[in-house]
């Protein structure tokens, strides 16, 4: 994997009135390598979007570096940088037909004689038909649904063949099932161009499905970077923890750790067994990771956890219960499936942990 | 939608309005094709004759002449100086912009015997010859405020993503405003132009203060108002009416577009 962007201790502070700055970005590290799909995720706020602007040259870091390929573009001018961005509101040109503003970065003046007036059209219809628009090229934007409108910003951002195309929160003006189809087509689209794609979102679905690597950002620092699958199964923070599919934390400590596993115990003074090899001190407080999917519920004693049946929720694809611990240890969620024998308010349970799956994040 | 209320009351008190607002200037365009040298009844006949005598009126003719140039001359100004400072408050931080954007509109805000006393000093002070042309710069500087907050108001409603977006995909300063922040506010431009074009047109205040040798046309007319209302004078009012009415239509046409544009904005 060779670096295509780098990040050095990024910091980006917006000075408030009176004196009162902060800061919006607070020292931010991260390797993207070429043709990666990456992308910063975090609740509004936590700097993923100035992080995304900095790195298009809108906005001009207070310290820190930024390097392409090893050559510093810290203080490169936007228009220099050649990479392409994909706005939430879709920033299409009303004036221009659907052809003219997917032509738009052809004809500018920096890329004045590149492209001769036959070779624009074929290339403008060869970009409309990659995102499905060929028959829209004489429309007007208003013209279009929401979906058509961020296909033409895609294919705007794609003509001019920039090695690196930013996305800020594309699909966040889009409903729920537009979404859906828009995030496989990027995935086809990332998978038949090999250019790199830095994506930023709140929705941590959007960012699972279509990413190599996520960046999980909070407070104007990354709290972890790493493939879905790591950041979902082997978070390191209680925050990315809870952030990420809504896992439930339940207070325990160690009771014995090493190369075989881990056991935990609760408030309540029962006791968990982890597969995953740990080395941490006997008596060392840390949370238990417990994933309603990485639980199932069974008749009292048949299983290492106890609790009680509070509320149970029909999904559709599985009925949601809510349990609450033996002792007052905490409160999880459990996913059954709808064919299982089901439970009411106020049943005694046994919960059975998966302990391939439950994970433990430091520290109180 | 339901109607509401007492609708006779609602009718007849809409009907009033309309009256009060539209009455005089139907008694205006009438009398200017009355066959009499009285502005009042009896209706004696269909005439042009006051037309006639308006064209060969070299005083009035030369006025009019005289505030369509004052008047283009004052879109001109605005336009090359307002555009430019809307742009600038919408796009830049530069000191005292908050205190710019606040103090934009006090030209028209104050009196306008106020402003021009302030213009008719101050050009004193630099020993200027009071002309059309200090009437134009005098005028110029009151409305150039219509432009800037027609303008800005505009850009701030279509936000920063297009203007990102066009120097994203590699277009210069020039590119920008040609392709896409002059597109933009074509239509409030527009409407500033014809806004200050209709105010200048009729304004009294100011050109009182600053006018030289030249009158422009409501200087005229109001000197001869003075001594009487003649049928030229209605004659001239209605000419100003239907010119009023065709621009009124233009500037609906073009605010038309404005919504069109709007709905893509969203």
């Amino acid at each position: 994997m060779t670096t295509g962007i780098e990040l050095r201790d990024l910091r980006k502070r917006y000075e408030g009135h009176g004196g009162a700055g902060s800061w919006a970005v607070d020292g931010v590290d991260m390797q993207i390598g070429r043709g990666q799909f990456v992308t910063l995720l975090g609740p509004s706020g936590c700097g993923k979007t100035t992080t995304l602007r900095m790195i298009a040259g809108f906005e001009v870091p207070t310290s820190g570096q930024i390097l392409r390929d090893g050559v510093d573009i810290t203080d490169q001018p936007v228009t220099d940088r050649e990479m392409r961005m994909v706005f939430q509101d879709f920033a299409l040109f009303p004036n221009m037909t659907v052809a003219e503003n997917v032509a738009f970065g052809l004809k500018t003046r920096r890329m004045k004689g590149r492209f001769g007036a036959a070779e624009m059209r074929r290339r403008v219809g060869e970009y409309l038909d990659l995102v499905h628009l060929g028959t829209h090229a004489d429309k007007r934007p208003h013209q279009l649904s929401g979906g058509q409108k961020q296909r033409v910003s895609l294919a705007r951002a794609l003509i001019t063949d920039p090695d690196v195309v930013l996305f800020d929160e594309p699909l966040g003006s889009l409903d729920a099932h537009l979404r859906k189809v828009m995030q496989i087509e990027l995935i086809r689209l990332h998978r038949e161009l090999n250019k790199t794609f830095i994506y930023v979102t709140h929705d941590q679905d959007e960012a699972m499905a279509m990413s190599d690597a996520i960046a999980v950002m909070n407070g104007g620092k990354v709290q972890q970077f790493g493939t879905p699958r790591e950041i979902y199964d082997r978070p390191t923070s209680r925050y990315v923890a809870g952030f990420i599919g809504h896992a439930h934390i339940v207070e325990a400590s160690v009771v014995e750790s090493g190369a075989s596993g881990l056991s935990v115990r609760l408030g309540n003074g029962e006791v968990v067994r982890l597969d995953a090899p740990a080395s941490l001190q006997r008596g060392e407080a840390v949370g238990l990771m417990l994933r309603a999917e990485d639980l199932s519920l069974a008749k009292p004693g048949d299983g290492e956890l106890h609790g009680k049946v509070s509320d149970s929720l029909y999904r559709g694809e599985y009925i949601e219960y809510v349990v609450d611990l033996k002792g007052g240890a905490g409160t999880v969620h459990v996913h059954e499936p709808t064919h299982a024998a089901p439970f009411a308010h106020g049943d005694d349970v046994a919960l059975k942990v998966n302990p391939a799956k439950a994970h433990v994040v430091g520290g109180a | 939608m339901r109607a509401f209320g007492n609708r006779p009351f609602v009718l007849s008190l809409a009907s009033l309005v309309l009256f009060f607002l539209y009455a005089p200037l139907l008694v205006i365009v009438v009398f200017s094709f009355n066959d009499s040298s009285y502005t009042g009844l009896p209706f004696n006949g269909f005439t042009l004759h006051w037309y006639a005598d308006l064209l060969s009126n070299r005083q009035i003719m030369g006025s009019i002449w005289n505030s369509v140039y004052v008047a283009v001359g004052v879109v001109i100004l605005s336009v090359v100086f307002g555009l430019p400072a809307a742009i600038a408050l919408d796009r830049y931080e530069f000191p005292g912009k908050g205190i710019f954007r606040r103090i934009v509109m006090l030209p028209i805000v104050l009196p306008g015997i106020i402003t021009g006393v302030a213009l008719l000093s101050f050009y004193l002070t630099l020993n200027l010859k009071l002309s059309l042309h200090t009437i134009m710069l005098g005028q110029g500087t009151a409305l150039m405020c219509i432009t800037i907050t027609e303008v800005f108001a505009r850009l701030q409603q279509m936000g920063k993503s297009q203007t990102e977006a066009a120097v994203n995909l590699g277009a210069n300063d020039w590119e920008v405003f040609r392709h896409v922040t002059l597109p933009g506010v074509r239509s409030s431009l527009f409407g500033a132009m014809l806004i200050s074009f209709s105010i200048s047109f009729d304004e009294i205040a100011v050109t009182f203060l600053l006018t030289g040798r030249e009158n422009t046309l409501p200087m005229t007319l109001w000197s001869l108002l003075r001594r009487e209302v003649t049928p030229e004078v209605n004659a001239a009012a209605t000419l100003i009416i239907a010119v009023s009415v065709v621009l009124i239509v233009i500037g609906m046409y073009a605010s038309r577009g404005k919504g069109a544009a709007g709905s893509e904005g969203r």
